[in-house]
């Protein structure tokens, strides 16, 4: 496009002449229709325009902007080659513009403006939303959000919003409700999910522009948790698709995920993991005991309601000790909060203790862990959040390039990962290697808690490296045990303080699990990272909420408000996100298959039906024969007389260290690793610091710099993704051919089942398919560097080079306070 | 593949086809660090593996049915398996091995003339180490004075391994420690012994020796052509002894010139070309540098032989000359009388630094590494120690300067010449990772062995200089990773594109293993025309004989052919990763990655398995309908076409 630099005023006044000779009345809107049609099939168009129609009236024409291509237009005007794309901006039901300033340019790359994209910056009561006027061809294998669009970022997403006026050198953090005392010429969105994204206002109206930035800063800081969008969007939802639902109407909106919120998902799990000495407690009920804890409960068979109601009154926020798992073996996994009263905690605590240990084939002691004494706290992690994203998205590519092994190691967040894995790892020990309980102690048991319980029950229990399993661990272990999501999100932007990223920390723990044990889990990282993504999406019942109380109480109100019938299923009328399709299609839901997964395609629990627990052969007793018997301690008599003399000492000396005493859950680890692995049975990782890696899809994904073209670890999945699929026509056609009637049964298809069947992502080739990976693949891919990280570059102005060394993120207050 | 019902159950099969050995895994046995080879023999030189692993060495592969047998006697036996020719020089009862990560252990040391074997029968399984004496950079007799009359010994590994034994005190004075046995065979060439690889009589169906012809390899690249020649000027190494017989040229260069040219080129190393694009004509020459010297010298000849190098390729006017030290070290080396070509006197040719330290600099992070890694990593700092040994940073700077070297022929259609000092270290390394990024052929095995015998070995690394085969002299100024690194390189870039090379992680380090093992002939001597002096390839194996014959245990089953397709990996530290498949392979806490590569190989397994079932079910078919459509005309035809499969 040649004329970009004078593009606005060409389109001006074109779009003008253009708005003259077509009318845009309904009864026009098929002639409309009609051009576009044609216009697009011109072949030397067809390449090179995103033809965006909306369908949803009303239309109210005089926003849609006319956009007419430099090259386009002069070549083709008059005529029916016209080419006119409408550029409207993808609404949800609910949404509304709230403001919106037209020729803007976002930035796509740091270096030049070349490829910058020119359009209209739109600020909803959802989403911050930029529509290209030349809209380059689509990345049409980039993964597509149903609700979002590709340069669209929620409200929620934003981590701060800030407004820069080069030639005034000056610039502001916006916060809700403030004044700007000029007029910017530049907004960067630091978005919560690590994009950095820039609009430049050189050719938009400086009044909009202003207004645009205000309205965008005041509505990412929502007043109050209703004004979240959600609540706007699945009312209406619910009321619209409502025919839809009828017809094929299954329990629970056909979700398979147990959301723990009725006994029946606790029994199941009960039964599933052999528990027989624990019962559902419904005690809670109403919460009538605790405000954070679930409805219902899970505590040992031995208590009563009246003993349990009577020592809640002992714990922090009358959290009695919850049940989360049990080992075959009869150990059980427990979660409790600190005791508060200290005059009942002995009594309080012995009797737990006792019932514990009671539900305990073997009566064995039950092992307690502090959490709070042997793991970094939430702000430990959330300073260690910041730091790790400063070194991977903010800091300049190159300048950090050269210390960037200290600068990751600095921020502690793989330490962090790793002492959560480690920690997680010596409860298994306990759990399975022991044989005895183990209660997860933590002052409130809504933080670490959920995290080490969570990974203790992803090494133990393959039902959890399912889909549905690991939805169903996060749904009991997180949502409904409490974690405060609303608070450690910070949703609301009210507290920083209680701002945390435990969610985030688990998921990266389970990616080095997974990073080692690749074939142990049923689904892919890429869906560690769209579920990451989801949190800053206010859409669904999951991230929203502090506890199920909340939860129920918000759900409530909200059905009262939306004319919601009583006694509808809050899954239905508000779902969480496990019901995928709410964001994206079944072919791209694929992407979370794993084609190496090696386990059971389904999940144990489904619509009800439980299946058995399958049970691993596995006899560790005798895995703990000592091998350290052999160690002759006496021999290492002689070390300390070694000579150190010249470099050949200090070259041996680390040979000669005294060999370390083994630990009993050492030794257990060593033994387990110097067996072959079984993916359905316990997996331990390697814990070594080196075998900590960083998690490169989630946090270089936006980096252009580190983007590899046709490489990384999808194009080992590109190709296992394929033979899979293959196989699976392979099976669908003997499946087909042993049908139980022949004549019945439809004949055998090629092509195996229906597309929208098949489990993987990228299908079976064709022989004439070339078998080089194809262009779009890359590092980053499902998502794509381009214009999602646009760092101010060096090539920028002084107050580009001034806000660099600002440090945006570890200095927000310094900023904050820079007001003009 | 025993049969299985659904992919779910071949996970079980699978853990259940891993070796046995694993299990001595909790015995320093991770010597096998490839992810995808789990089920595979160890290389000979894999020491440490349980005796009850069946597959020991390389003459077992080929010589599969006196296996089974002398495995069975094996698994009780006190002693190694011997390769051809190789004999029991010592024995020795009650040694103490301290393991660095499971503690002391006693058991029966053997010393042959390829090998030590410590065995130790009080474990379950037994614990082995299996060591080729060519790793052994040096013995250290210490501690003699101990309170109990133990004699120790410290063994430096090349291969990132430390290892201690003790004994009592011989009570015969004149008898000969075992590990004094051990030095003698450690080190044959500063004994006057004769290296094992020219005993090794070891028969592979294949012949290494004949993987590299120069003709041919040019003959690929399409040379001769109308710009460049084969010449025979070095035929008798008279113009460059370090350099190969078959050099490829400018046309329009006589013979004379070119001895003029090597006059000007340190050690006589001319430019020549090292590889063609097929497209642009744009090449990639190597060379030492010239002889400049303080006063700056010029040559006529060479300034009209980097000129003929750049006529040769319509596409540019320019060239650019790569040279890989840093500016310093390059100006440095005026005094000594060499230098690089000032831009007055190359017209129309750009010099670029590309920052690459010296062979001494690479050794000295190399061993920081070795304290980083060995025995234990420490649990906090890995990362800052990792740094400080800038290992990493290395890697980088080689592969950032291969990648601009690509890049410049590749997109700027530019010819390049490369060199640093002498043009036989930093030089190979960037020619060889630019050409592998270049051209897929260099991507597959046979590719990848070509170019090790062209770009390393014909053009004069000197390995036996750089690793120090058989010689005691540990402290030699000349010993440097530097082919240790180029292979950490290829690793790295294995990494960012998994499924581009043909070979898989095992391959690499079965080269770097034999790097040292001194059982083939390959990295034996300096050069070329050393080689063919010693005879080399009639008196002794190429590892290239025992690769290629069992090249499934060295293929990457992801590999597709990236046609012509130019490799450029994110030379970034962000990606670059160590290699702790190789570096941390003897702690036994490393267990190696759950195999991608062994998972696809099983799938495939199960798709041939499926296709063959409904190719019968097809058949069967087919004959049904075909007699019952002759009874009832007019039935129905059910067919099942075969899936189409692009492997």
């Amino acid at each position: 496009m040649a004329c970009k630099t004078n593009f606005p005023s060409i389109a001006r006044k074109h779009c003008q002449s253009l708005l003259s000779h077509l009318d845009f009345g309904a009864d026009q809107r098929n002639r409309f229709h009609e051009q576009l049609t044609v216009c697009f099939l011109h072949p030397a168009l067809r390449q090179s325009f995103d033809v965006t129609v909306c369908r949803t009236p009303p239309c109210c024409c005089t926003s849609h902007l006319l956009k007419i291509p430099g090259e386009t237009f002069y070549s083709h005007i008059p005529g029916l080659h016209l080419h006119v794309c409408f550029f409207l901006p993808r609404l949800s039901p609910g949404e509304i513009v709230v403001n919106e300033v037209n020729f803007v340019r976002k930035c796509i790359s740091a270096e030049s403006s070349q490829d910058d994209l020119w359009g209209k910056l739109i600020c909803t009561n959802f989403k911050v939303s930029f529509i290209p006027q030349d809209a380059p061809p689509k990345q049409v294998f980039v993964l597509s959000h149903l609700l979002l669009g590709e340069h669209d970022v929620p409200l929620t997403c934003l981590e701060q919003v800030v407004t820069v006026n080069d030639t005034k050198g000056k610039k502001k953090v916006l916060g809700s409700n403030q004044k700007l005392k000029f007029n910017p010429t530049e907004l960067i969105l630091y978005c919560k999910d690590l994009r950095i994204i820039r609009f430049c206002f050189d050719e938009a109206g400086p009044e909009s522009a202003k207004k645009v930035c205000l309205a965008i800063a005041h509505y990412s800081h929502p007043a109050d948790l209703q004004l979240l969008f959600g609540f706007e969007y699945q009312g209406r939802r619910y009321h619209e698709s409502k025919g839809e639902r009828i017809n094929g109407s299954t329990p629970r909106g056909g979700l398979q995920t147990p959301i723990f919120d009725r006994p029946s998902d606790w029994d199941r799990e009960i039964k599933r993991t052999g528990a027989s000495e624990w019962r559902v407690c419904s005690i809670n009920e109403g919460y009538a005991i605790s405000q954070s804890l679930p409805e219902y409960i899970v505590v040992p068979v031995s208590l009563a309601d009246q003993d349990l109601k009577q020592h809640s009154l002992s714990f922090t926020d009358q959290r009695i000790p919850l049940w989360c798992w049990n080992h075959q073996n009869g150990s059980a996994l427990v979660r409790m909060a600190n005791l508060s009263d200290p005059l009942q905690q002995r009594k309080t605590d012995q009797r737990f203790l006792a019932a514990i240990t009671k539900s305990h084939p073997q009566r064995s002691e039950v092992f307690r862990s502090d959490l709070d004494k042997c793991l970094p706290n939430i702000q430990d992690i959330q300073n260690a959040f910041v730091k790790v994203r400063q070194s991977c998205v903010i800091d300049p590519f190159e300048e950090s390039e050269e210390r960037w092994l200290s600068s990751i190691e600095n921020s502690r967040w793989l330490e962090y990962v790793r002492a959560f894995l480690k920690h997680s790892a010596e409860i298994v020990y306990h759990l399975d290697g022991k044989n005895s309980s183990v209660v997860l102690q933590e002052e409130e048991d809504r933080d670490l808690s959920c995290v080490v319980s969570s990974l203790v029950q992803l090494m133990l229990d393959p039902h959890y490296r399912s889909l549905i399993g690991f939805q169903s661990l996060v749904q009991k272990e997180w949502v409904m045990a409490g974690h405060r999501f609303l608070d450690r999100c910070n949703h609301l932007k009210k507290n920083d303080k209680e701002e945390s990223p435990l969610f985030m920390l688990f998921l990266d723990c389970v990616w080095q699990i997974m990073n080692q044990y690749p074939a142990a889990f049923e689904f892919t990282e890429a869906y560690l990272t769209l579920l990451s993504d989801s949190m800053w999406i206010p859409l669904f019942s999951t991230f929203l909420f502090n506890s199920p109380k909340q939860r129920a109480q918000h759900l409530m109100d909200f059905a009262k408000n939306k004319a919601i019938p009583q006694g509808e299923d809050q899954v239905v009328y508000f779902p969480p996100v496990w019901n995928w399709s709410q964001q994206f299609s079944t072919k791209d839901q694929t992407l979370f298959n794993n084609p190496m997964y090696v386990g059971k395609g389904a999940a144990c629990v489904q619509n009800g039906e439980v299946k058995t627990f399958r049970r691993t052969k596995k006899t560790y007793s005798s895995t703990l024969r000592g091998t350290s018997a052999s160690v002759r301690n006496g021999m290492r008599g002689g070390e300390e007389t070694l000579p150190r003399r010249g470099s050949l000492v200090s070259e041996l000396r680390p040979d000669f260290s005294p060999v370390k005493d083994e630990s009993p859950s050492e030794r257990f680890f060593r033994d387990w690793f110097s067996r072959p692995a079984d993916q359905q049975g316990l997996l331990i990782p390697l814990l070594m610091p080196s075998h900590m890696a960083l998690w490169k899809l989630y946090f270089l994904r936006w980096v252009p710099e580190a983007c590899i073209p046709r490489g990384g670890p999808i194009t080992a999945y590109h190709k296992l993704s394929q033979l899979v699929d293959e196989i699976e026509i392979l099976q669908s056609q003997l499946r087909q051919y042993k049908g139980p009637s022949p004549g019945s049964t439809p004949l055998p298809s090629p092509s195996g089942p229906p597309s929208d069947q098949r489990r993987m992502y990228f299908k079976a080739g064709s022989p004439n398919d070339p078998p080089t990976p194809p262009d779009f693949l890359t590092s980053s891919f499902p998502f794509t560097p381009v214009g999602n990280l646009c760092r101010r570059g060096i090539h920028g102005t002084p107050i580009s080079k001034f806000l660099n060394e600002a440090r945006i993120w570890l200095s927000t207050e310094t900023l904050a306070n820079d007001t003009v | 593949m025993e049969k299985s019902g659904s992919i779910d159950s071949l996970g079980s099969k699978r853990s259940s086809s891993r070796q046995p050995s694993v299990d001595s895994l909790s015995s320093t046995s991770t010597s096998r660090s490839d992810r995808s080879a789990q089920a595979k023999p160890p290389s000979a030189m894999s020491s440490d593996s349980v005796s009850t692993s069946t597959e020991l060495s390389p003459e077992l592969r080929v010589k599969p049915r006196t296996l089974a047998k002398q495995v069975l006697r094996d698994s009780d036996k006190e002693e190694p398996q011997l390769l051809p020719n190789e004999t029991v020089q010592d024995m020795a009862q009650d040694v103490t091995y301290f393991c660095p990560f499971i503690g002391a252990m006693r058991g029966t040391v053997t010393v042959t003339n390829y090998r030590l074997f410590f065995k130790c029968m009080d474990r379950e399984p037994a614990f082995v180490l299996d060591l080729p004496l060519g790793v052994v950079s040096r013995v250290e007799k210490i501690g003699s004075a101990s309170t109990r009359g133990d004699v120790s010994y410290g063994l430096v590994c090349k291969d990132m391994r430390n290892l201690r034994f003790a004994h009592k005190q011989m009570e015969d004075t004149l008898r000969k420690s075992i590990f004094e046995v051990l030095m003698k065979f450690a080190f044959p060439v500063s004994n006057g012994l004769q290296i094992f690889a020219f005993e090794y009589g070891q028969v592979f169906p294949e012949n290494g020796w004949k993987v590299y012809d120069a003709v041919s390899e040019y003959k690929r690249q399409g040379i001769p052509n109308e710009s460049w020649r084969i010449t025979k000027v070095n035929d008798h190494y008279e113009v460059c002894d370090t350099y190969p017989s078959t050099l490829v040229v400018p046309v329009n260069i006589p013979e004379e010139e070119l001895k003029r040219v090597a006059a000007f080129r340190a050690k006589g190393r001319i430019p020549v070309l090292s590889w063609i694009h097929p497209e642009s004509q744009a090449t990639v020459t190597r060379c030492s540098q010239p002889m400049v010297g303080v006063n700056g010298k010029r040559s006529k000849e060479d300034e009209k032989y980097l000129q003929a190098i750049m006529d040769a390729n319509a596409q540019s006017h320019k060239l650019f000359i790569f040279d890989a030290r840093p500016s310093v070290n390059a100006a440095a080396n005026k005094m000594k009388g060499g230098g690089y070509e000032s831009e007055d006197a190359y017209q129309n040719a750009e010099l670029v630094f590309l920052d690459i330290h010296n062979i001494h600099v690479m050794r000295e992070s190399l061993r920081k590494l070795k304290d980083v890694v060995y025995p234990n990593i420490e649990d906090s700092h890995w990362l800052s120690n990792l740094e400080s040994t800038h290992w990493l940073e290395h890697i980088k700077l080689i592969l950032a300067a291969a990648l601009r070297i690509a890049d410049k022929v590749e997109s700027g259609k530019t010819s390049v010449v490369v060199h640093c000092s002498d043009g036989w270290d930093r030089t190979g390394q960037l020619t060889s990772l630019a050409m592998l990024m270049l051209d897929g052929y260099y991507r597959t095995i046979r590719g990848f062995e070509v170019l090790l015998e062209k770009e390393w070995l014909s053009f004069g690394h000197r390995f036996q200089l750089r690793i120090g085969h058989g010689d005691k002299n540990h402290t030699d100024a000349d010993r440097s990773p530097v082919f240790i690194q180029f292979i950490d390189c290829v690793w790295q870039l294995t990494r960012q594109f998994p499924a581009a090379f043909e070979f898989n992680e095992y391959f690499l380090v079965t080269i770097l293993d034999h790097l040292y093992s001194c059982l083939f002939g390959t990295f034996l001597c300096n050069s070329e025309q050393q080689r063919l002096k010693e005879e080399i390839p009639k008196r002794t194996v190429s590892l290239w004989s025992y690769i290629n014959s069992q090249l499934e245990e060295f293929t990457n089953p992801l590999y597709v052919n990236y046609s012509n397709h130019v490799l450029f990996p994110v030379v970034s530290l962000r990606h670059l990763e160590l290699w702790v498949g190789y570096y941390i392979r003897w702690n036994p806490r490393m267990r190696p990655q759950e195999p991608v590569h062994q998972r696809y190989k099983e799938l495939l397994a199960k798709r041939a398995e499926l296709q063959k079932r409904v190719d019968e079910l097809q058949r069967e078919v087919t004959n049904r309908s075909a007699s019952s459509s002759s009874e009832r005309a007019g039935s129905p035809t059910r067919s099942i076409t075969p899936v189409q499969t692009f492997v």
